[in-house]
């Protein structure tokens, strides 16, 4: 089965695309058979960082059945072993997209044949984002060092969470769960998920240790972009310590990737930034952090959409 | 999931282990107010105002008790009451600071041979032989061997005492001038040598030794 990596960010230009067509790239180079997704649904731009300006087929053409099979969306890109299934001339209105066309995808992607799959998200934490991201547990969150983007980050994993622990009930049994932490609580507690479980916990025990059964199993990792000179380097190790203390999920700390203005020059030049400047430090993080989590994250761990 | 922040004890507070030291429990406190200061990067928007003020709290109260001895021996005792903590975690050795040198070793030949200075002097004033060799016109490596193995000192003990390469000791015993440096290191070598050994007067034998002919060629 693939491995697949979904990489998420709560804030816009955090560098999700630019992240997953580096990752992309870098295992393509590897001799890996790669794929990108694109599933920044209604706002894609994957295809424009793998120099595929002029896409022929995409991602809605799957959801509208003009193409019947996932796999015969892929596009090849200019670089071997690296394909791409873009989203650039979706319908406008694919970021609504139904629940069962989501599952349907979800399916879909899980019977690929590559080796390694990428996923681009969205920002923002709609429940299309927040499943797509559940799809492997191997999750990369990627944030910059901005109270902005830290704060939608947060936010990211705590909808993450909460629609994790939302599988594991019906539901009525939900509504009922959302009056009893209200009522523990407070009203303004339900936003918390590390409120919930604590009130799972304690109303329903066997859930409880399945829900942790199950985070423990996941392995989050975290990336610092964009950090500059002055920025403080053990924010990302500080954030997940944070995490793991007050939120109980245990996100590692991959790495940071140096600011760099050859990245914005790449883009506009529409070339691939590790091919146009591989000797800068941004190019050296990128190098770096390919080849810490591809060694940490052993097998593929899905979720059940089958 | 994880306990309440409320609900951890100091040292979980703080992330230290019980036996912490006072530096270790400054140095957790600090981090941990970078970590939960409202002005913090790492924890913006994580915390409510009033959930940051609480943990600001806890965390105060908890570094005052754990950095006044007093009352982290009245926490700590209660801890082990409750059976947090094991009375075996906390009796931890004292740390002191450990030395990147090992100083005793240093230390220990240098007494050594502090007290046994009285007994080498003694010993030359009971062995006729030495004497004999001291008094000597000329003076050369061999009989300094020779007065070294009366004494019963070993060649590694002078080259520890003198830092004399053990390779020049060993020559200087055997006469091999021709592999030895130049005689203004050989004089200093030998009066070391002679010091060590504590045979007097160290300046006049060392004068003697340079001054033998078979050197002088």
């Amino acid at each position: 089965m693939a491995h697949i990596w979904p990489i998420g960010g709560g804030k816009g230009g955090s560098g999700k695309s630019f992240l997953a067509s580096s990752l992309g790239r870098l295992l393509a180079k590897a001799g890996k058979k790669t794929l990108l997704i694109d599933l920044d649904l209604g706002a894609a731009n994957l295809h424009t960082m793998v120099d595929v300006p002029y896409p022929e087929k995409c991602f809605s053409d799957f959801i509208t059945k003009k193409i019947n099979l996932l796999e015969d969306t892929v596009l090849t890109t200019p670089f071997p072993n690296l394909s791409l299934i873009s989203g650039a001339h979706d319908s406008l209105d694919i970021a609504n997209l139904p629940y069962e066309k989501k599952i349907k995808t979800l399916k879909a992607i899980s019977k690929l044949q590559y080796e390694y799959i990428v996923l681009d998200l969205g920002a923002g934490t709609a429940f299309n984002t927040l499943d797509f991201f559940l799809a492997s547990r191997n999750g990369i969150f990627i944030t910059t060092p901005e109270p902005t983007s830290i704060e939608n980050v947060y936010r990211l994993m705590r909808s993450i969470y909460l629609r994790r622990i939302r599988h594991y009930f019906s539901v009525t049994d939900f509504k009922a769960l959302e009056k009893k932490v209200k009522q523990h609580l407070g009203d303004d507690s339900f936003n918390k998920p590390e409120h919930i479980v604590a009130v799972i916990k304690k109303e329903y025990p066997e859930k409880y240790a399945l829900i942790k059964k199950d985070f423990n199993s996941f392995s989050f990792k975290l990336i610092l972009n964009q950090l500059r000179k002055q920025d403080n380097v053990d924010l990302g190790l500080q954030i997940c310590k944070i995490i793991k203390k007050h939120l109980g999920i245990s996100v590692d700390f991959a790495g940071n990737i140096a600011y760099d203005e050859h990245v914005h020059d790449a883009i506009c030049q529409r070339v691939c930034f590790l091919d146009r400047y591989p000797h800068t430090r941004a190019a050296n993080d990128l190098r770096e952090l390919n080849k810490k989590i591809g060694d940490s994250f052993g097998e593929q761990l899905m979720l059940n959409y089958l | 999931m994880q306990k309440d922040f409320a609900q951890l004890n100091y040292y979980e507070m703080l992330d230290i282990k019980p036996d912490a030291t006072a530096l270790e429990i400054r140095g957790a406190y600090n981090s941990a107010l970078q970590m939960y200061q409202s002005d913090s990067l790492v924890s913006y928007s994580f915390f409510s105002q009033k959930e940051r003020k609480e943990i600001l709290a806890h965390l105060e109260k908890s570094y005052s008790t754990l950095i006044n001895e007093k009352e982290r021996e009245i926490y700590d005792n209660e801890l082990i009451r409750l059976g947090v903590i094991q009375a075996t975690e906390k009796k931890a050795a004292v740390k002191g600071p450990v030395s990147i040198f090992d100083i005793n070793r240093q230390k220990d030949t240098f007494g050594m041979m502090k007290a046994n200075n009285a007994e080498l002097k003694a010993k030359i004033s009971r062995n006729q032989r030495i004497r004999e060799i001291i008094s000597q016109q000329e003076i050369r490596g061999a009989d300094l061997k020779e007065i070294r193995s009366e004494l019963g000192v070993a060649i590694e003990t002078i080259h520890q005492q003198t830092k004399i390469r053990l390779d020049y000791l060993n020559w200087i015993e055997d006469d091999k001038i021709e592999k030895l440096p130049a005689a203004v290191f050989i004089k200093g070598f030998i009066k070391s040598y002679l010091k060590c050994l504590c045979i007097e007067p160290a300046d006049e034998i060392t004068t003697r030794y340079m001054n033998y002919p078979g050197r002088k060629n």
